[in-house]
């Protein structure tokens, strides 16, 4: 019976997911370039929207599905979580986060259809952006109200894989609490390379936020990103080994 | 004076420690950029935690950017290590 629920999952559930995202950025589109505004907030707003339309598909997909939340702080605030499958981006939705920027990999923006949508969004190219450029892209964002999500990780080749400080840096330089999100089972519902849809226990945590000021010195935002993997890596391992 | 042993020996240890790589990845042919996947903050951190480690100031006067691979990175501090015990 698994590999019933693994064809329902890829080719009823999958491909019910993917006319939603296409269908409902056509049905908007037009909307959206008509009243477009200069920040792209409505268009993250719309993102937020098909996320959680995302997120209902995943859920049926599921074998099992529980959010654990934490209060978050006011204002802006850097989100980083673990990433080891491409459902992990439309995770950060289920936590009430409307307007985020994600700052991603240069490879996602040249996405047909996808990309016009990031770019339309204000989201930032990782790969081509100095510290320096992404520091004020990440700085205009914060004005516009925005929460920025990164994945320190960098590539869903590795889950084990360090957290890169760059997240940390930032979140040093702008003054912004770090709120780690722990995502566990997507892997094993959509691993890397694959494209059948198994039905996997998710478990998804959002911790308490950390500051940067309790980590102080020239490495604080070295040891917090060694921090805050720790945090997240140790609950993750625990659900998947569940 | 540091011995070249050692200065490979402290190196790894650091990076180990810092970086969270295995023994096994540093090897004196190891691309810092291609193969440790260290992006230019993470080069930064390096120096900050190599400073630490030596005790020597590597950010002025030297052209970082020659440094492709490890086995440059130790020849780099022995150089420095060098000059500081003139």
């Amino acid at each position: 019976m698994g590999w019933l629920r693994c064809y329902f999952n890829t080719f009823c559930l999958g491909g019910a997911a993917l006319c939603w995202l296409f269908f409902s950025t056509l049905v908007a589109a037009p909307f959206l370039l008509l009243c477009a505004d200069k920040t792209g907030t409505r268009v993250r707003k719309f993102v937020f929207f098909q996320s959680r339309g995302i997120m209902r598909f995943m859920r049926w997909a599921s074998s099992g599905w529980q959010v654990q939340t934490a209060p978050v702080p006011a204002g802006s605030r850097v989100i980083v979580a673990n990433h080891a499958s491409a459902l992990d981006l439309y995770t950060v939705s289920l936590f009430g986060f409307d307007n985020v920027v994600y700052v991603t990999k240069e490879w996602v923006f040249r996405l047909p259809f996808f990309g016009y949508i990031m770019r339309a969004a204000g989201y930032i190219d990782a790969g081509h952006t100095t510290p320096q450029e992404m520091l004020s892209r990440c700085q205009e964002a914060v004005k516009n109200g925005c929460d920025i999500v990164f994945f320190p990780q960098g590539s869903r080749k590795d889950p084990q894989a360090r957290f890169k400080s760059g997240a940390f840096y930032l979140a040093e330089q702008l003054h912004l609490p770090v709120v780690p999100l722990a995502i566990a089972g997507t892997q094993q519902m959509l691993p890397v390379g694959q494209w059948h849809i198994k039905p996997a226990r998710i478990v998804l945590k959002l911790f308490p936020a950390v500051y940067p000021q309790d980590f102080t010195g020239p490495l604080g935002h070295l040891h917090m990103a060694q921090s805050v993997k720790k945090q997240i890596m140790s609950f993750v391992n625990k659900e998947n080994n569940a | 004076m540091i011995t070249r042993e050692e200065i490979i020996k402290h190196t790894n240890e650091a990076l180990e420690k810092e970086f969270e790589f295995r023994a096994e990845q540093l090897v004196p042919s190891a691309r810092l950029r291609d193969d440790l996947g260290l992006d230019s903050l993470d080069a930064l951190d390096m120096v900050v935690v190599l400073e630490q480690q030596f005790g020597v100031t590597l950010r002025q006067g030297y052209d970082l950017r020659t440094i492709i691979t490890l086995e440059d990175l130790y020849n780099f501090i022995e150089k420095i290590a060098r000059e500081h015990n003139k």
